[in-house]
Parts: structure tokens; C-alpha cells; sequence
């Protein structure tokens, strides 16, 4: 994927067909949850979540692993059952229409799901006749989104042949062939390199803008919830502890975040957090073992040289003394009270127990 | 709702038809599919050939020379190909769990689950799948057989039925193999849906007629369907129809009322247990599926 990006978006515009509205009723909401609940024996995945998704919004899950998004998408895909509350998806009830559901979205889910023995082609065949996709279009179609993932030449290939990130890119395309309207991604750049995020991205804002997709996609990449979403929302064990726009979201961190390592043990820092708190502007600080303080103030520059006396007077070393811009980071850390940290395969612990 | 209309494309109509024509088409792509899949990795259908055709071989070779005297019957060979036949096709057919177990680990299992296409057809693609692959292994064990000499007392004919035999039997035993798959999600545990296969063939005539089972191994026997589809099929091979005995064009009554058939009438019990034990393993592939992708 790393030869043209930009022909790739491109093209990607060309093959979109404007997607027909499933059924005559309006849709007032793409995605709808009251109360979802799913727990797997004593695991208590997901722990109680509302949605409101409207249509052609890119909705953005944001959390870490075991905070119960891949659980949250099975249930909306029809792939799980709730253990309790109720959903919609394109109008129609998770409980009872799941085929209607079924028949509207697209997922490409956390693993590339394939069949390794078919060769890229036979594979999005196949997917296209199960959607009911009229036969005379289905090879014209294929030929298409071959062309949009960049798979032309090795379509007929067989997908055991295929690198990480060119079945990934098939399971997309085979995600696409019956032309959904609401399309759900379970960290899809998960394991991409920059180039072919970027180009993922380009193509997901690009359904997005020409042809109303809805988008509902779950990442553990702050920056791109940040760019890619109108609303997210970050998920905590199982539970929802903050939403909005990437900039509401930004808005409920103050402005600025000081940063210092105060050297010493935890004592030392809860006297340093306590210290820091009563400072005029200071809304609050958190102590979090790899980054330090973080001190949230309306007013960084005013701030800082009273961080630096308080700590001189209470007599603690310190260093490493920054000032930042609030990032969705900050966000994440003031709700969930740790840092998102990407990349931490830990397996697939379904949901710990930080609540 | 720009959109640059591709070459032959057009919103994908709502009105799918569904009812069971629909799942059958499904069920056909995903046999299609199935097929695909034995033919790209024929390393593993080798076994399905190679051992029972082995054991064909050896327990003829040990055996046919005083199978006359020890219970009566001459062509051992003849007595011995229906055995061939249902071990050749249970092993394929066992396949299919594992196949199902590997789409699990794979994730495409999802994939198909989130396709609009009825869970019906996910089952019924492999029972087609493996009711093709039967006829396939069964019609190689018969020319093997044919061709060392077993002969075909019902010809042309009963081959073909043996085949259809095969191949329904073929079809039921996949319902094991994907119940085993949907309850467990273990490729071993599929793996083991082949070892069922050995209390099923072996408390059976398998190697000499019932007459000279003990008693224990005989009820056993006469309670496992696999006796009367085995027989059925020896009966074709060794005897001929069945058919109702007819003198001057004239069926013949029996002092019960009912027609006289010629030796031996087990072909009908061969279709009733083959219904039973299809009915009986599709039912619980069935609800393990349905257990599977509504509970979890």
C-alpha cells in the first residue's frame, strides 16, 4: 500500500456507490443503546452502556484493551448476545432483526478474518453471493475494490501468500461489497504501518463525506480518535466515563498540564499532589508512575513558578518540569485515571478489574 | 450523497429473498467452497484413501482364506468392501470439524456469521461438502474393490446405490464433526469425531456376520445403525436387491400376507437407520450451533 497513497484515496472515491436506504422508515439514529450489558460469567465485560450514533457520524470508541470495546461491537454486529439492556443498529433490534442488521453493515473486525485456502477473489466472490449481490454486478464490483485496497495484481493469489497488512486489506474490501451504510471497524490500523493508516483514514473520511457512511470504530490511538472522529467516547472497564466531541472532550481538561517528576517514594508524591492542589488556577493533579505529576491549570505560565516554589518549599527534588497543551491523553487520564499505552498485546484479558 | 457511479453497479436491492430456496443457494456457494478446500490441500485426503484401502487389503489378506470355513462366506473381499466404504467416508467427513475449528480460529467463522446468509446454510454447506466427498471416497474404494476381484451381485445399479448410501451417510456423519466443533471450538476434540467412528463400524459386523458374534457384542450390533447400513450395502455387493421374489410375473405371498423378498431385504432397514442417525446428528449440530451463535 506504501506506493501511491494518494491514488489509492482516489480511486477509493470512485468505487463508492451511494448506499440505498434500507427501508423506508427514517432512521433517527444509526446506533442506539440503552443500558447494554454483557457479561461472561463472572467477567463483567461490558458493564452498562448508552449510545446515541447519528447517521454519517464517525463515532469513535476509544479505550484499552479489556475495556470491553471488541465486546460492545460483537453485541451491535449481532455476533453476541447482550446480557442484558437493548440496541438498535440501523433501526432495527440486535434481539430480534439481526439479519436486517446484518444485511446494512459492514465489519471488519480486530482479526483479519479469512479463509486462507481461497485466493482474494474467490474470497470476495463468495462474500458478494452471500449478501445477495445481483449477479451481473458482483465481477465488476470485485474488480473494483480489488482496485481500491491495491490488490489487483495478486487477486488471484491464494491469501496464505498474503502479508499481515494485504489481508487486512481484503478483509476490508470484503467488508464492502454489499455497500453498507454503517460500517464498524475493531481497531482497524491496529498493526498498520503509518502509511497505510494514513490511506485508511483518507478512505474512511472520504465514505464518510461523499456518501453518508456512519462510521463506529474502536481504537487504542488517541491521535486518531482525534482526527478521524466527530464523537467519541472513552471506555473504561466495560463502562462509558467520558464523551463528546474530540474538542468538548479536550475542553473538560484544562488548558494546560504541567508535568514534573518529584523524586521519592509514594508518600512523597501524595504530599506533592497535595501541595500542588490549593494553587490558585490548579483544577487538578494526578500522580501516574511512568509520567509523573500532572498538574491541570487554567493558566499554565502563571502556574509553573508556583509549582517550582511550592515543591522548593516543601522540600522535594524534582525535575523533568514541562508545560503542554491539554491532549485527548489528558482526557483519557483525568477519566480513567491511567494512560492509554497502544501496543500492550497483553493477549486478550477480557476485562480487568480498574473500575 | 455524491457518488461516482462504477461501470454495472447499482444500490444493492433490499428485497433479498429469503425461505429456504435462499439458504439452499447459500449452502451450495459455501459447499462450493468447502470442496475448494479439499481439492487445495490434497495431503490431506490422502489418508482417507490410504487407510482403508490398507485395511481392506490386510483383513482380506488375513482372513478371506478361512472365512468359508469359520463362518460361511466365500467372497470376503465382497464382505469386507462396505467397510471400506463407511471407514473411507467417515474419515472424510470427520474433516469437516476441523475445517469448522480452523474458520473459528481464524475469525472467518465470524465472517460468515455476519453475512445475511441463514445458519442453516452454514450447516447444510458442509453436509453437501461432505456428501460430495463420500460419493467421491466411496466410488474409489468400489473400483478398488471391483477391479481386485469383490464383484457386484446387484451391478450397475447397486453401485449407484451403494453411492447414494455413501453419500448420505457421508452428510449425517458431518453432523458429529460440526456438533463436536460448535460445542467445543477444539480442533483435537474435532480431531476425536474420527474415533467415534471406531465403536460405530466395529460394533458392527464388520469383520464376521452376527451369527457368530457373542451375545453381548450381537445386542450391541443390532442397536447400531451402522449394522443395517453395512448390511444394506453388503446385500448389494454380495446378494442383489432384494426385491420381492415373483413367479410367472407374480408377486408371492408369505404366510404373514406379506411379499416374499428374495435375500436379503436389508436394504430398506439401511435407508430407515441412515434416516434415523441423520436425523439424529443434524438435530444436535443444529441446536450447537444455535447455542453457539446466540448464547456465548
Amino acid at each position: 500500500m506504501s506506493t501511491r497513497p494518494p491514488t489509492i484515496a482516489e480511486r477509493l472515491l470512485d468505487q463508492i456507490v451511494a448506499p440505498a436506504p434500507q427501508h423506508d422508515r427514517d432512521i433517527a439514529l444509526a446506533i442506539e443503546a440503552h443500558g447494554l450489558v454483557k457479561h461472561f460469567g463472572e467477567i463483567k465485560a461490558v458493564n452498562g452502556i448508552d449510545l446515541r450514533v447519528r447517521p454519517g457520524q464517525i463515532f469513535g470508541f476509544l479505550g484499552q484493551n479489556g475495556s470491553g470495546k471488541t465486546t460492545t461491537v460483537r453485541m451491535l454486529t449481532t455476533l453476541l448476545r447482550p446480557t442484558a439492556g437493548e440496541a438498535r443498529v440501523a433501526g432495527f433490534d440486535v434481539l430480534t432483526q439481526d439479519r436486517q442488521i446484518r444485511r446494512a453493515i459492514g465489519v471488519a473486525l480486530q482479526e483479519a478474518g479469512l479463509d486462507i485456502l481461497q485466493t482474494g477473489r474467490e474470497l470476495l466472490r463468495l462474500q458478494s453471493r452471500l449478501y445477495n449481490v445481483p449477479r451481473g454486478e458482483i465481477e465488476g464490483r470485485i474488480g473494483h475494490l480489488l482496485d481500491v485496497v491495491d490488490l489487483t495484481e495478486d487477486a488471484d493469489r491464494r491469501i496464505d501468500g498474503y502479508s499481515g497488512g494485504m489481508q487486512r486489506r481484503l478483509d476490508l474490501a470484503s467488508a464492502l461489497v454489499h455497500s453498507p451504510t454503517i460500517i464498524f471497524l475493531d481497531e482497524p490500523t491496529t498493526g498498520l504501518d503509518p502509511v497505510s493508516r494514513q490511506n485508511l483514514w483518507e478512505y474512511i473520511q472520504r465514505l464518510n463525506r461523499e456518501d453518508g457512511v456512519t462510521f463506529f470504530l474502536t481504537t487504542q490511538y488517541l491521535e486518531e480518535a482525534d482526527q478521524l472522529c466527530d464523537e467519541i467516547a472513552i471506555l473504561d472497564a466495560g463502562l462509558i466515563v467520558q464523551r463528546g466531541t474530540p474538542d468538548e472532550l479536550k475542553a473538560t481538561v484544562s488548558a494546560d498540564v504541567i508535568y514534573v517528576q518529584v523524586d521519592g517514594d509514594e508518600m512523597a508524591q501524595q504530599r506533592a499532589v497535595g501541595a500542588l492542589l490549593p494553587l490558585p488556577n490548579v483544577e487538578d493533579a494526578q500522580w501516574d508512575y511512568n509520567e509523573g505529576i500532572a498538574i491541570y491549570s487554567k493558566s499554565g505560565h502563571d502556574t509553573l513558578p508556583r509549582v517550582v516554589r511550592t515543591l522548593d518549599d516543601e522540600h522535594l527534588p524534582f525535575s523533568n518540569l514541562r508545560l503542554a497543551r491539554a491532549t485527548l491523553d489528558d482526557v483519557f487520564f483525568k477519566a480513567t485515571g491511567h494512560r492509554i499505552e497502544p501496543g500492550d498485546q497483553v493477549g486478550q484479558q477480557p476485562q480487568g478489574g480498574t473500575a | 450523497m455524491s457518488a461516482i457511479e462504477a461501470p454495472g453497479e447499482s444500490p444493492i436491492s433490499t428485497s433479498r429473498e429469503s425461505g429456504p430456496l435462499r439458504v439452499l443457494t447459500d449452502a451450495r456457494y459455501l459447499a462450493g467452497r468447502a470442496i475448494r478446500e479439499s481439492l487445495r490441500q490434497p495431503g490431506v485426503e490422502i489418508t482417507n484413501i490410504f487407510i482403508p484401502l490398507f485395511f481392506l487389503a490386510v483383513s482380506t489378506g488375513a482372513i478371506a482364506n478361512f472365512s468359508e470355513r469359520g463362518f460361511g462366506v466365500d467372497n470376503y473381499l465382497a464382505f469386507q468392501l462396505p467397510v471400506a466404504v463407511l471407514q473411507a467416508v467417515a474419515g472424510s467427513s470427520a474433516a469437516s470439524g476441523i475445517a469448522i475449528v480452523l474458520d473459528m480460529e481464524r475469525g472467518y467463522f465470524d465472517k460468515l456469521l455476519l453475512t445475511p446468509a441463514s445458519r442453516w446454510s452454514l450447516i447444510i454447506g458442509r453436509v453437501w461438502a461432505d456428501a460430495v466427498r463420500a460419493v467421491f471416497f466411496a466410488s474409489i474404494m468400489l473400483i478398488a474393490a471391483l477391479v481386485a476381484g469383490s464383484g457386484m451381485a446387484s451391478g450397475v445399479g447397486g453401485a449407484i446405490l451403494i453411492l447414494i448410501i455413501a453419500g448420505l451417510f457421508g452428510g449425517a456423519y458431518s453432523g458429529i464433526g460440526i456438533f463436536i466443533a460448535m460445542r467445543t471450538g477444539n480442533a483435537q476434540a474435532a480431531q476425536a469425531g474420527f474415533l467415534l467412528f471406531f465403536p460405530l463400524l466395529f460394533m458392527a459386523p464388520a469383520f464376521a456376520p452376527l451369527a457368530v458374534f457373542d451375545d453381548w457384542l450381537r445386542w450391541i450390533a443390532t442397536v447400531n445403525p451402522v449394522t443395517y447400513i453395512m448390511e444394506g450395502m453388503r446385500g448389494l455387493v454380495m446378494e442383489g436387491y432384494g426385491w420381492p421374489v415373483t413367479e410367472g410375473g407374480q408377486m408371492v405371498f408369505g404366510s404373514d400376507g406379506r411379499p416374499l423378498t428374495k435375500d436379503p431385504p436389508a436394504l430398506h432397514w439401511a435407508f430407515v437407520s441412515l434416516a434415523g442417525f441423520s436425523i439424529f446428528t443434524l438435530t444436535i449440530a443444529s441446536l450447537a450451533l444455535r447455542a453457539r451463535t446466540r448464547a456465548d
